[in-house]
């Protein structure tokens, strides 16, 4: 499996580096026409499908390093989210779309009645870019995740509390194209939390870059910024925290799988957990030192870096802040009769 | 970018049945012996008769070749061996330099002769080593160090000052880095060379050194005309900084870098743990995963050294970021104490708690200090 995700990951980088700019990155609704051609041409959506469907028959231990790239690049459309959901239609031996899909987690109130559905689902991303949506829902005492193409439900730009575009969905008897009840084994935020911390590494690879990169070309005093032993103090630590997350994810990269729900020990939830507090520590850290090492510059819209923050700042947010999933860590702790070197090395 | 890559390794069942072991072997050992865990007790708490066990038990020198009374154990099980040292706060001061670093040191660059003599009374636990790197005017400045060894018909002159070397009053020997040409503008770090220093030659001053704990656990060593014969020269003449460099990754990256106050925590929740407050929650796990992850470098760390990687920037990251934890961790108990006032807690803990308190500065200190750690990583960065 080794070559093969090799071979995808430099197909991919090759159409993320042809094809993606800090101008497509602020407008994705604009420009990125070949960037979609050359994802739906290459199936990359489709890594981790079955073969018997179309898919390359990757797990999604598997394609981390590829998450990872799609981050670093920032690209700018449904892409993880899709690979995702396509993961799910593979689940149940139903043929993936070709489209690009968006995830929702939260909802409330929602009714499956004669096949449609209706229903308030919330804080989607990218329905700007693609109509069609994957969710997990709650009706009857279980757990469905449906697939539906909105046609006729309303709306609502809303923005999660750092800017970031977000849409609140009123739905209103749209046509269910897919449904199953939800696999008890499969843990859905353990699948989402992981790819956010996978994600934030890669977003915090790509920051570090560009401090390096900012900070050997710019001068100051007569020398370049990369001289003064303040700022290599700052990208140090940028490294450090990088490398500290790194290890947080290299736990899930030498799993069996990262969706399986809880075990006995709660083993799973605890690699969830410890890579969601690391990189979620780290971003902050990561955020702070990478602006102060880029001055004013990094604090505006047409520089690269701050799509990169932003980014990192909406993932230590999502699926559970560092700080709820600390809670929840400290909990498995206490409830279980060990003494924390023993918990350590369950 | 691979210097971030930590290839996660995996605890198999061999490994897990020896931590269980050398746990059980522990738990027993200070029972009979009446041992008390201390905190930073790799460098403060002495005990020869403690090593001498651990010897016995092959638990030293575990990489050593069997010929030199070695185990050729891997460097994953050395691991395994020494965390559960540092968590139960074992006084492993003895041998821990000897075991760590200066009989790989011997192994990789030492004569056959040397390697004969000495390993084998190192994996016994009997032979204990200091570092002599530290000058009274080159503290982090290592390569303009002015120890000198002048050449002479039969062998070396040694003159100088090594300073901050732990356990040199008890060791049985010191690697010691000199110069063995004059200082070229050009290139400091040539001419350097590293030689094994019997501590019981004429000429060889050790003075302790009080810090601030009370104890007198480093020492200053002086080196008047000191006469070494030939074979006292280890590995290249001229090579003593390439030697240094390899020696400082395994000093760094090992786990006492972020274990060595485990044992106050282990025993401040041993205590506490069913007063732990929703507020403490937050720390634990914020502990938890830090630790974690810092294990997961280390255990890689090791698992490169093994493969003869040179893991120097790696060893950096492990060094700064398990010392940044170490210091959080004290303050991190302060706050989880909020509703157990320090008037409550036992005796012990107190102690330990304390004691901690007082040594954890010099964590960011002996090694290489942070400043220095920062400095390797900027300029492995390319930013230097």
């Amino acid at each position: 499996m080794k070559e093969e995700i090799q071979f995808i990951l430099d197909v991919s980088e090759r159409i993320f580096a042809k094809n993606i700019d800090h101008k497509i990155r602020l407008d994705p609704e604009k420009n990125h026409d070949t960037l979609i051609k050359e994802i739906r041409e290459s199936h990359l959506t489709k890594i981790a499908v079955k073969e018997k469907l179309g898919g390359a028959g990757m797990n999604l231990v598997d394609i981390i390093p590829l998450i990872k790239l799609s981050a670093f690049y920032g690209v700018p459309i449904p892409f993880v989210e899709t690979i995702i959901c396509n993961y799910f239609f593979s689940v149940f031996d139903t043929k993936p779309t070709d489209d690009f899909i968006s995830i929702c987690y939260e909802e409330s109130g929602v009714i499956i009645k004669d096949n449609k559905v209706s229903g308030l689902l919330k804080s989607i991303p990218y329905l700007n870019f693609t109509n069609k949506v994957m969710a997990k829902v709650r009706y009857n005492d279980d757990d469905y995740l449906i697939f539906f193409e909105n046609k006729n439900s309303y709306l609502k730009q809303i923005h999660n509390f750092l800017a970031e575009p977000r849409y609140d969905l009123e739905v209103k008897n749209e046509n269910i194209l897919f449904k199953e009840k939800f696999p008890k084994e499969i843990n859905f935020l353990n699948i989402l939390a992981n790819l956010k911390s996978i994600q934030a590494t890669g977003a915090m690879e790509k920051v570090l870059q560009l401090c390096i990169d900012y900070c050997s070309n710019r001068k100051q005093f007569g020398r370049a910024l990369s001289k003064f032993q303040m700022i290599q103090n700052h990208i140090s630590e940028i490294s450090l925290e990088i490398a500290a997350s790194g290890a947080s994810i290299s736990v899930l990269e030498s799993s069996n799988n990262i969706e399986t729900n809880r075990d006995e020990n709660f083993s799973n939830d605890i690699k969830t957990a410890i890579a969601k507090i690391r990189t979620g520590m780290a971003s902050g850290k990561v955020i702070a030192l990478s602006h102060q090492v880029h001055g004013a510059m990094g604090f505006t819209k047409e520089y690269d870096l701050s799509y990169f923050t932003k980014n990192l700042n909406s993932w230590r947010n999502d699926f559970g802040t560092e700080i709820q999933w600390q809670n929840s860590l400290g909990n498995y702790f206490l409830k279980q009769n060990k003494n924390l070197w023993e918990f350590l090395n369950h | 970018m691979s210097q971030f890559n930590f290839p996660f390794e995996e605890e198999t069942k061999d490994l897990k049945d020896l931590r269980l072991k050398v746990r059980n072997f522990i738990k027993k050992t200070f029972k009979e012996d009446k041992i008390t865990p201390s905190p930073d007790a790799w460098v403060f708490s002495t005990n020869p008769s403690f090593s001498k066990k651990l010897g016995d038990q092959g638990w030293l020198g575990m990489s050593f070749p069997k010929k030199y009374g070695g185990h050729q154990k891997s460097m994953l099980e050395r691991y395994i061996v020494t965390e559960e040292l540092l968590v139960s706060g074992a006084p492993v001061a003895a041998h821990w330099i000897a075991d760590r670093q200066s009989g790989s040191q011997i192994i990789r660059y030492g004569t056959e002769d040397q390697k004969k003599n000495i390993i084998p009374k190192i994996t016994s636990g009997e032979c204990f080593f200091a570092i002599g790197m530290s000058e009274p005017d080159s503290g982090s400045d290592l390569a303009s160090v002015k120890t000198f060894a002048k050449k002479t018909t039969n062998g070396w002159k040694l003159n100088g000052r090594k300073i901050w070397s732990t356990g040199a009053h008890l060791a049985h020997y010191m690697i010691v880095l000199a110069r063995t040409t004059k200082q070229v503008d050009n290139n400091r770090h040539s001419g350097l060379s590293q030689f094994l220093v019997d501590l019981r030659l004429p000429g060889i001053e050790i003075n302790g050194i009080e810090d601030m704990t009370g104890q007198k656990h480093f020492n200053e060593t002086v080196f008047d005309d000191v006469v070494l014969d030939k074979d006292s020269l280890l590995g290249s003449e001229g090579k003593g900084w390439e030697q240094v460099v390899g020696e400082l990754a395994l000093e760094r990256s090992g786990p006492e870098r972020f274990l060595s106050h485990f044992v106050l925590l282990d025993n401040f929740l041993n205590e506490f743990k069913s007063k732990m407050s929703e507020f403490s929650t937050l720390s634990l796990g914020k502990i938890i995963a830090e630790l974690q992850s810092l294990r997961i470098m280390s255990f890689s760390i090791a698992s490169m050294i093994e493969k003869k990687h040179s893991p120097e920037i790696q060893a950096a990251f492990v060094k700064e970021a398990g010392n940044n934890f170490e210091k959080k961790l004290i303050e991190i108990i302060r706050e989880m104490s909020n509703l157990i006032p320090i008037q409550t807690w036992s005796p012990s803990l107190k102690s330990l708690f304390e004691d901690a308190t007082l040594k954890i500065p010099s964590n960011s200190l002996r090694g290489g200090t942070s400043e220095i750690m920062r400095g390797i990583i900027a300029k492995k960065l390319g930013l230097r």
